[in-house]
Formats: structure tokens, C-alpha cells, sequence
């Protein structure tokens, strides 16, 4: 009885939880530019750091805001990382 | 009166930071600069106050429901879940500070400090009143020693040090020299 009281305990505050969070992220949204998330998608996801960035995400903020070259990406370097990077920023130039 | 007594209490006499050494790691982290720690300052107090009246009410349903044992579990939800609302606002109000915060704004979430005000809350059966001026002292002490330390800090960028002395290890003495001076403090209050 204990485990179920808990589990629907931790259940409801969860759900409660995560609606207010939900709504209040809907309200609070911050308009990024597009191409950061695109960039993010392409990169390896590793955040290994060895771009000298904190992670993956601010790597793809400073190429977007075109601080840095798409090639630092050391783990992406095989796959081709950087020409999909160099694609995507082309496709999606701000005219 | 007594809910004044516990807002001086926790804000001077067992000020969170220099008397029971909680939360040293955003104290250490955000208190290079004066306005950055104003707004980590303004933040963790945000979080505190509202995650400990959110939980004096977890509290009552966990006791009533006879599972304190969740106590710690529900109040991390709690907590976290406010932090990463402050996250959002932040985010949308003031990119700069958002950015100058970074990694330390998430980390509000593990702040000793918020997590030891509820539990200290639910020991000793404050009421919601209390509670949330037991917070609120917890989070201008932080914010107090916060500034403090910032604006020495600040000031002792400007002089040569010996070098092993750079950065954090003076840092830590001079926090050291204002834990000391806040111990003046001690036997100001009977609670």
C-alpha cells in the first residue's frame, strides 16, 4: 500500500509540475534564430568542449553568429560535420 | 516578533554562507562581479521563497500521508521546477545576465541552501508564516554575503598579489576573515 501511495504521490506532483513548467515555457518562449537549433542537429551532440565552447549549443550560437569558422568541430571532422554546417548556413542565409 | 527573530536569524547571527558554510559553491562562483552577484542574489532568494512555501505544503500532504521518507525526493522536484521557471524569466528579461550567469543559474537547483531551508523548515515545524521569513533571511544572508564579497573581491583585482595567492586561494582567505567577523554576531539573538 505504502509503495502505491507514493508512487501516486510522486506521480500527481510530477504531472502537476511539469504542466506549470510547460505552460510557463510557452509564455516565457524566447524567439532563436532557426539555424542555431539547425546547427545543433548537425553537430555531433558529444559537448565535449573541444571547440573551446561550453557545449554544442553555444558552438552553434557563435558559428550562426558567424565568431567562429564551422571547422573547430575536432569529433565531427570525420563525418563531415562542417560542410553539412557550411550547407545549412548557406541554404539559410538571411537575404 | 518570533517571525523576525528567525528572518535576522538566518539572515546575520546563522547567516547561511559564513556560520553554516552552505551553498560556497555559487558563493565561490558568481561573486567576481558586483552586478552578477546581485542577480544570483535576487534569484537563489526567488527560489527560496517560493520552494519553501511549496513545500510546508508537500510537508503537511507527505505527513499526513505518513511517507516523510520522500521528503527529500519532492522537494528537489520542488526546487527544481522553480529554478527552472527563474530560468525562463531570466531568459526573456535579461539575456545578459542570463548569459553572464551561465552554468551557475541551473545550479541554483543543487544550492545547499534551498534544499537545507525546507528540510530545516519541516524539522523544525515552522509555520507557513515562518517558513517563508526563515527563506526569505536565508536568501538576503545569501545575497548579503554575496554583495559583500563581490565588492571585496572587485577591489582586490586591482592589487598585485604574490603569485600562489592569485585568484581563488585569496579568495578563500578572505572568506575565511568574513566568516570570523560574522561570528561577532553569535549570542546576538536567544531563539
Amino acid at each position: 500500500m505504502l509503495i502505491v501511495y507514493s508512487t501516486l504521490l510522486m506521480a500527481i506532483l510530477g504531472f502537476a509540475f511539469g504542466t506549470f513548467l510547460a505552460y510557463s515555457a510557452k509564455k516565457f518562449e524566447v524567439k532563436e534564430d532557426p539555424r542555431v537549433e539547425m546547427v545543433k542537429a548537425a553537430l555531433p551532440g558529444a559537448n565535449c568542449g573541444a571547440c573551446g565552447y561550453a557545449g554544442c549549443e553555444a558552438f552553434a550560437k557563435a558559428v550562426v553568429a558567424g565568431k567562429v569558422t564551422p571547422d573547430m568541430c575536432t569529433p565531427g571532422r570525420a563525418s563531415g560535420v562542417a560542410e553539412k554546417i557550411k550547407e545549412i548556413l548557406k541554404q539559410n542565409a538571411p537575404s | 516578533m518570533r517571525v523576525f527573530l528567525i528572518l535576522f536569524s538566518a539572515l546575520l547571527i546563522n547567516n547561511y554562507v559564513f556560520i553554516r558554510f552552505l551553498g560556497i559553491c555559487p558563493f565561490l562562483g558568481v561573486s567576481k562581479k558586483l552586478d552578477t552577484a546581485v542577480g544570483m542574489g535576487f534569484a537563489a532568494t526567488f527560489v527560496l521563497v517560493m520552494s519553501s512555501v511549496i513545500t510546508w505544503f508537500v510537508n503537511k500532504l507527505l505527513v499526513a500521508a505518513g511517507l516523510e521518507f520522500l521528503r527529500t525526493v519532492s522537494f528537489i522536484l520542488v526546487i527544481a521546477t522553480f529554478v527552472q521557471f527563474v530560468e525562463f524569466v531570466i531568459k526573456k528579461n535579461s539575456p545578459s545576465l542570463y548569459e553572464a550567469l551561465g552554468i551557475y543559474l541551473p545550479l541554483i537547483t543543487t544550492n545547499c541552501i534551498i534544499l537545507g531551508v525546507a528540510i530545516l523548515n519541516a524539522q523544525a515545524k515552522y509555520s507557513l508564516l515562518e517558513a517563508i521569513f526563515h527563506a526569505l533571511g536565508a536568501g538576503l544572508g545569501f545575497l548579503l554575503a554575496l554583495v559583500i564579497f563581490a565588492g571585496i573581491r572587485e577591489r582586490i583585482e586591482l592589487y598585485e598579489l604574490p603569485k600562489p595567492f592569485e585568484g581563488l586561494p585569496i579568495a578563500l582567505i578572505l572568506a575565511s576573515i568574513i566568516s570570523m567577523a560574522f561570528m561577532g554576531f553569535q549570542g546576538l539573538i536567544k531563539l
